[in-house]
């Protein structure tokens, strides 16, 4: 539902071109492909004219326009080739060179610059300046990560811009004036932002450069592959930069639904475990029983050790007796498989992941997820920050945040400890740790109690809120003062704002849920967004913030004991039938044993695929894990529980494999390899069809590809869910009906919010979306 | 430390008879910058006036009508800049009085707040009442401490004397007025980045559209004027628009204060009707040339504007005229050159001015000029090429009608100008390594060709 945009009609170099009302030239030109060269422009800032670089000539316009200043108008007729905008290229080149270095053989950005390239293709073959250039000290660090050599320095100001009016946080500053210019750091204010790294990007030329990237490479060894950033839940896009068998960098491969064009340093530069000389390069067993060493051994002999003694184990106690712990990091396709593997080839539903508390089943097997998107932060006018920590969890999430303050939207930050949003928000409000739950209930209760309830749920659904009502009664924000040691008064005011809002959205963070207050954490946010109508529109919604890359995922493909995938309760009977139909098998009604029951003893053969659970378990949970008849580790390092482990199978990195991840906003992207996997590491999908062909299932999936076309069939809320269908930039689940593609087929789009009855309708059993895409294709 | 009136107020008894003294008007009567004598001699009755007699409308048709145009430098017809203000806004408006005066040759403004300090407040006072605004900033030069201090002590006076504050003479009109200190930028006098540094940041120009009237001081719609204009303003309310726009021509109502320096004998401020020709004021006010020496260059607006030759000295002191003969008014700056004058000492010194006060901003202006300098520099010191004067004239080319702000421009016309005019003083630089005129003076060789040919070895370093 694209809104309709009013298009202008202009012509560039004698081509016609119609672009959006309000867009520069330089737009439009880009749109017909023909170059005009940039320095301080850059389409995600305001335009600001100053390097004079972009020349082009405007019909009646006396003077030459800057393309990247001039709006465009109907009927505008512009040249990007008349002499005169040669000259003033060439003079704004030449300038440019004037006080340049000859750094280029020695330069990072040799290779991959504007001035180079510019001036390759629009300047002028030689120089006349032959006079003395001017010197600074050179390089200079600007902060941990990034130097700056201000002789290679243009003086664009992209990287301050950035600083100050994307990222907010002041960190580069101009110093001096003339041909005195320089960047420098903020006096007041050290450079050591989240999101520093994308100055070194956005700078047209080598004068900020990254300290791990130095003198590494030349940009013409790398191989670069368009993929999504595995740090964090946010998803980014990213080019990944690779050099023979090393990531050396992610670069952004704008997104902006998600990303906006930017990465944070983390995504950027937080690529040692890939590179880690440490990683597991064979499989490992304990070739004569538990007490002795874990050796080497072939993939053959490692997957039929673990065939055998699953067999072993299951044939004596049943598919109870062993379970699974999988990954928030690995892909769909492999959460999907491995809990496969489990239901159908084990008959266990023994399989769980470790975080957060999402009681899956609980509301007609809705999932605790964000139900708006991070681009929808912009519409929003309230945005309420519920123990949560964006800033170093969910880094472009704050930026957009930032993004979202800037076009008006209030803040509010309610967390224990002091935030890095704190100094851009409308509100900030502390309580003591442990107790998110007890400020959501007190939010609950003024909402109700002083009936500020509105919309459609609340008037629909009386019986809901009636219920609520009752249950919140007691939890004033005066009784939260006592209990959380919060402002009352504020509490309520914050209430009231929200009840208010034109649009508010709720994030809290996921391992909230597992503080002792926050066990109804989620259903209580929920119902505070749908009582209050900020719900069912882009900058109206509620969701929990994720921490790992596939966390969502992970829960969608069912890593959870009591849900098929996609939500469904595995005691329901219509939806193991039909799941069972796919597989060909026939599923376990009982609910299995959550991650903590397992660890506990709850098995006697435990399959840890990515996931580390000996790093912060219990002394107990330590002794059950040494107790265990078979521990099965998959992983990219010989971890704390590995060295526990039976067997050891080496996997590879995200950057190394194929799949999808599904971001904290419910957008399913593609991931691609980038590289080489590590010889004798085996990507995690590769190494479950084995150790399913071990056990003797047909497993014969080739590709991630084909993994996800099953998906799409097994699991409602993915339907529609292909490569395809995802094509570059994703797409947010459920796929709905959208427009008719050009052969006349329906396409499907991805849902970029999610309404109130598509939640009671249980979008995650597929009612609302599987069926609607079903339908729609028998009946054509 | 009591404040001492300097040089500007020594002006010697004027030899010539009665001229037209509006905005110079008791300027050098005693005491006028204290309220009680300003108001002796009939300070602020044109506030009275206007607040009693006119509505706001009427008064910006009055100021219209007399035809009085901007006095900073581009001239723009003052009471049509008013009407650009949208007539409803949601941000509050603002008047902005750009004192920063830094212009080199441009020294009037100062005279004016630090002589007559009341008639500038007055002048904004009416000027925000006719502009509807109500909350209006003088921003003065940061190196004339001075007039800040005489500005400073007039608002409080007139703030005193209810002239500003709630309810102006019981109009109903309220208004805030405060006087902010420029840091030492000669960039800040142009009216964007005067309103970036007013919010306190870097002074850097700004994209414009949106223009000042409608996005100005703090997102709201401003009204920027120069000193003189504002200061003219209350002698219009007093004399009336028509007998004010009696003098002067056709296009170039009034009068102005021409700031006369240079090689005179009588430098210094005179009011006169636009119009009148240069020559009078620089012979019959100036005294003419020092030294019986003869006339060779003028500079007839400012620095930044282009240079003219004695050819010019009939031109009369309109802005039209002006024009046609090749320069601008500019900022009322005469600066006369007499023959003995280094004509590229003269504009090496005044490129280096525009190098050093470039804002850095945009390229042509921050990089053309320091390149500028330097081969002015060579040639001045008689190492340079005869190709160095086409380099000059290419490089101001690419400076020209490229650069962001009028900076870029400004900084080109002495420069093209002069290369036009003088050429051969240039080439007599390259072929003589040294100057033609003045104290470092190198005769011309006899085969000045072959000699400069001998030296075209390429430095070191270069192509
Ligand atoms: C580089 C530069 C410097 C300027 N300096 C001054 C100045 O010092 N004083 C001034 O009144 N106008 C100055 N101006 C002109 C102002 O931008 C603006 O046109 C003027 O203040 C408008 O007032 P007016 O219409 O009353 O002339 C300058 C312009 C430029 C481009
Ligand atoms: S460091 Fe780079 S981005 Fe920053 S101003 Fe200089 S050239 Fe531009
Ligand atoms: S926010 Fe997350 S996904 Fe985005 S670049 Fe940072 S770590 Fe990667
Ligand atoms: S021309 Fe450019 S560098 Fe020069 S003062 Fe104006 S904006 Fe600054
Ligand atoms: S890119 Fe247009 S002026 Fe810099």
């Amino acid at each position: 539902m694209a809104e309709q945009e009013e298009l202008v009609n202009l012509t560039i170099d004698g081509q016609p071109v119609s672009v959006p009302k309000g867009s520069v030239i330089w737009a439009a030109a880009q749109k017909l492909g023909i170059e005009v060269p940039i320095y301080c422009y850059h389409p995600k800032m305001e335009p600001l004219g100053a390097c004079r670089m972009c020349f082009v000539a405007v019909e009646k316009m006396p003077k030459l326009a800057t393309a990247c200043t001039t709006v465009v108008s109907e009927g505008m007729v512009v040249r990007t080739d008349t002499p005169a905008v040669k000259k003033a290229r060439q003079g704004t080149l030449e300038f440019l060179l004037i006080n340049h270095p000859l750094d280029c053989p020695i330069c990072d950005k040799g290779g991959e610059c504007d001035l180079q390239d510019f001036t390759l293709r629009h300047g002028p073959s030689a120089s006349r300046f032959d006079l003395s250039k001017r010197h600074f000290q050179k390089p200079i660090p600007v902060s941990e990560n990034i130097l700056l050599d201000r002789e290679r320095c243009i003086a664009c100001q992209r990287c301050m811009r950035f600083c100050q009016t994307v990222a907010m946080e002041d960190g580069l500053v101009m110093e001096e004036r003339g041909f005195r210019t320089e960047i420098g750091v903020n006096p007041d204010a050290p450079f050591d932002s989240n999101f520093s790294g994308n100055v070194v990007e956005m700078c047209p030329v080598g004068a900020l450069t990254a300290k791990s990237y130095r003198f590494v490479t030349r940009p013409w060894e790398l191989q670069k592959t368009g993929s999504v950033c595995g740090n964090c839940a946010v998803g980014c896009n990213v080019r990944v930069d690779v050099r023979v068998d090393k990531v050396l960098r992610q670069y952004s491969r704008t997104n902006d639904s998600i990303d906006d064009g930017w990465l944070c340093d983390r995504g950027r530069w937080d690529l040692d475990a890939i590179n880690s000389l440490e990683r597991l390069r064979t499989p490992l067993i304990r070739k004569g029983g538990k007490n002795s060493e874990l050796q080497p051994a072939s993939w053959d002999e490692a997957l039929t050790l673990i065939a055998t003694r699953l067999r072993e184990i299951t044939e004596r106690d049943g598919g109870r007796a062993v379970g699974g712990i999988g990954s928030t990091h690995t892909t769909n396709e492999e959460a999907y498989l491995f809990q496969k593997l489990f239901r159908a080839g084990l008959g266990s539903n023994n399989v769980d992941h470790r975080h957060g508390r999402f009681p899956a089943t609980e509301r007609n097997g809705l999932p605790w997820v964000w139900s708006d998107s991070i681009a929808g932060l912009e519409k929003a006018s309230h945005i309420v920050i519920l123990g949560a920590d964006p800033y170093h969890r969910q880094p472009i999430v704050d930026l957009r945040i930032r993004k979202a303050i800037r076009g008006g939207a209030q803040v509010y930050v309610v967390t224990p400890e002091p935030n890095r949003l704190d100094r851009l928000a409308t509100g900030v409000i502390r309580y003591q740790a442990g107790q998110t739950g007890t400020i959501a209930r007190a939010l609950l209760n003024v909402v109700t109690a002083e009936n500020l309830t509105r919309g459609d749920f609340a008037e629909k659904r009386s019986a809901s809120l009636d219920a609520r009502r009752t249950t919140v009664a007691q939890d004033t924000p005066e009784r939260a003062a006592e209990i959380a040691g919060v402002d009352a008064a504020a509490l309520r005011e914050l209430a009231r704002e929200i009840a208010g809002a034109k649009g508010a959205v709720i994030l809290y963070d996921e391992m909230a849920t597992l503080e002792p207050t926050g066990a109804n954490l989620a259903a209580d946010l929920l119902d505070l967004a749908l009582l209050t109508d900020n719900f069912g529109r882009p900058g109206a919604g509620v969701g929990p913030l994720l921490e790992d890359n596939n966390s969502l995922g992970a829960r969608d493909m069912g890593l959870l004991p009591d849900t098929l995938p996609g939500y469904r309760p595995v005691s329901d009977a219509a939806a193991r039938a039909a799941l069972g139909g796919v597989w060909n098998a026939t599923l376990p009604s009982e609910p299995g044993k959550s991650y903590d029951e397992m660890l506990s003893g709850g098995v006697k053969a435990l399959y840890v695929m990515g996931a580390n659970p000996a790093s912060d378990a219990t002394p107990q949970q330590l002794a059950a894990l040494n107790a265990l008849e078979l521990l099965v580790v998959q992983d990219m390092f010989l971890t704390e529980t590995a060295k526990r482990a039976t067997v050891v199978l080496p996997a590879v990195a995200y950057t190394e494999k194929d799949g999808t991840f599904t971001n904290t906003e419910r957008c399913v992207q593609v991931v691609r390899r980038a590289m080489q996997p590590l010889p004798g590491a085996k990507a995690d999908w590769e190494i479950l069809r084995g150790v399913a062909r071990a056990l003797g299932l047909h497993w014969a999936y080739l590709s991630p590809a084909e993994i996800l076309k099953e998906i799409g069939r097994a699991t409602p809320i993915y339907a529609g869910v292909t490569r395809r269908a995802l094509g570059d930039s994703g797409a947010r689940w459920p796929l709905v009906p959208g427009e008719r593609a050009a052969d006349g087929r329906p396409a499907l789009q991805s849902s970029p919010y999610l309404t109130w009855q598509m939640v009671e309708q249980g979008v995650a059993r597929g009612i609302a979306a599987g069926e609607l895409v079903a339908g729609r294709g028998r009946g054509e | 430390m009591a404040d001492t009136l300097d040089t500007v107020a020594a002006q010697p008894a004027l030899p010539l008879g009665p001229r037209p003294q509006i905005v110079m008007k008791n300027i050098f009567a005693p005491g006028i910058d204290q309220i009680e004598t300003y108001r002796k001699h009939g300070g602020y009755q044109a506030l009275e006036k206007a607040l009693r007699q006119f509505q706001p409308d009427e008064l910006l048709e009055e100021v219209k009508k007399s035809g009085l145009r901007g006095r900073g430098g581009a001239g723009f017809a003052t009471g049509m800049k008013w009407s650009f203000l949208p007539p409803q806004s949601p941000k509050p408006r603002y008047l902005c009085v750009n004192c920063d005066e830094s212009e080199p040759g441009t020294f009037k403004d100062r005279m004016l707040m630090e002589l007559n300090p009341h008639q500038l407040v007055e002048g904004a006072i009416i000027t925000s009442y006719a502009t509807k605004v109500h909350h209006a900033f003088i921003y003065v030069r940061g190196e004339l401490a001075l007039a800040g201090r005489q500005v400073e002590r007039a608002i409080r006076e007139a703030y005193e004397a209810g002239f500003i504050g709630k309810n102006i003479l019981g109009s109903g009109f309220d208004l805030e007025m405060t006087i902010s200190r420029g840091a030492g930028a000669y960039i800040c006098g142009e009216e964007s980045a005067l309103l970036e540094s007013l919010e306190g940041k870097r002074g850097y120009p700004r994209l414009k559209p949106p223009f000042p009237a409608v996005v100005g001081l703090y997102g709201g719609p401003t009204v920027i004027n120069n000193c003189e204009t504002v200061a003219t303003v209350p002698a219009i309310v007093t004399l009336g628009a028509d007998t004010y726009g009696a003098y002067g021509t056709e296009k170039s109502k009034g009068t102005r204060i021409f700031c006369l320096s240079g090689h005179v004998q009588r430098p210094g401020n005179y009011e006169l009707p636009l119009g009148t020709p240069m020559r009078t004021l620089i012979e019959d006010y100036g005294g003419g040339m020092r030294n019986g020496k003869k006339l060779k260059a003028i500079i007839p607006g400012g620095s930044s504007t282009f240079i003219l030759g004695p050819d010019k000295l009939d031109t009369p002191l309109d802005f039209e005229s002006v024009a046609a003969a090749g320069s601008m008014l500019g900022s009322g700056g005469v600066i006369v050159l007499d023959e003995d004058t280094c004509i590229v000492g003269a504009v090496l010194r005044m490129t280096e001015f525009y190098r050093d006060e470039s804002c850095g901003k945009c390229t042509p202006c921050r990089e053309g000029t320091f390149w500028l300098v330097q081969l002015l520099e060579r040639l001045e010191h008689g190492d340079g090429k005869a190709s160095d004067i086409d380099l000059l004239n290419d490089i101001c080319d690419n400076i020209s009608g490229k650069s962001f702000c009028p900076l870029g421009d400004a900084a080109t016309s002495s420069i093209t100008s002069s290369i036009k005019l003088f050429r051969d003083e240039y080439l007599h630089h390259v072929y003589a390594h040294g100057c033609l005129v003045g104290p470092h003076a190198k005769p011309a060789p006899a085969t000045a060709r072959e000699t400069n040919q001998s030296r075209q070895s390429t430095p070191v370093g270069a192509r």
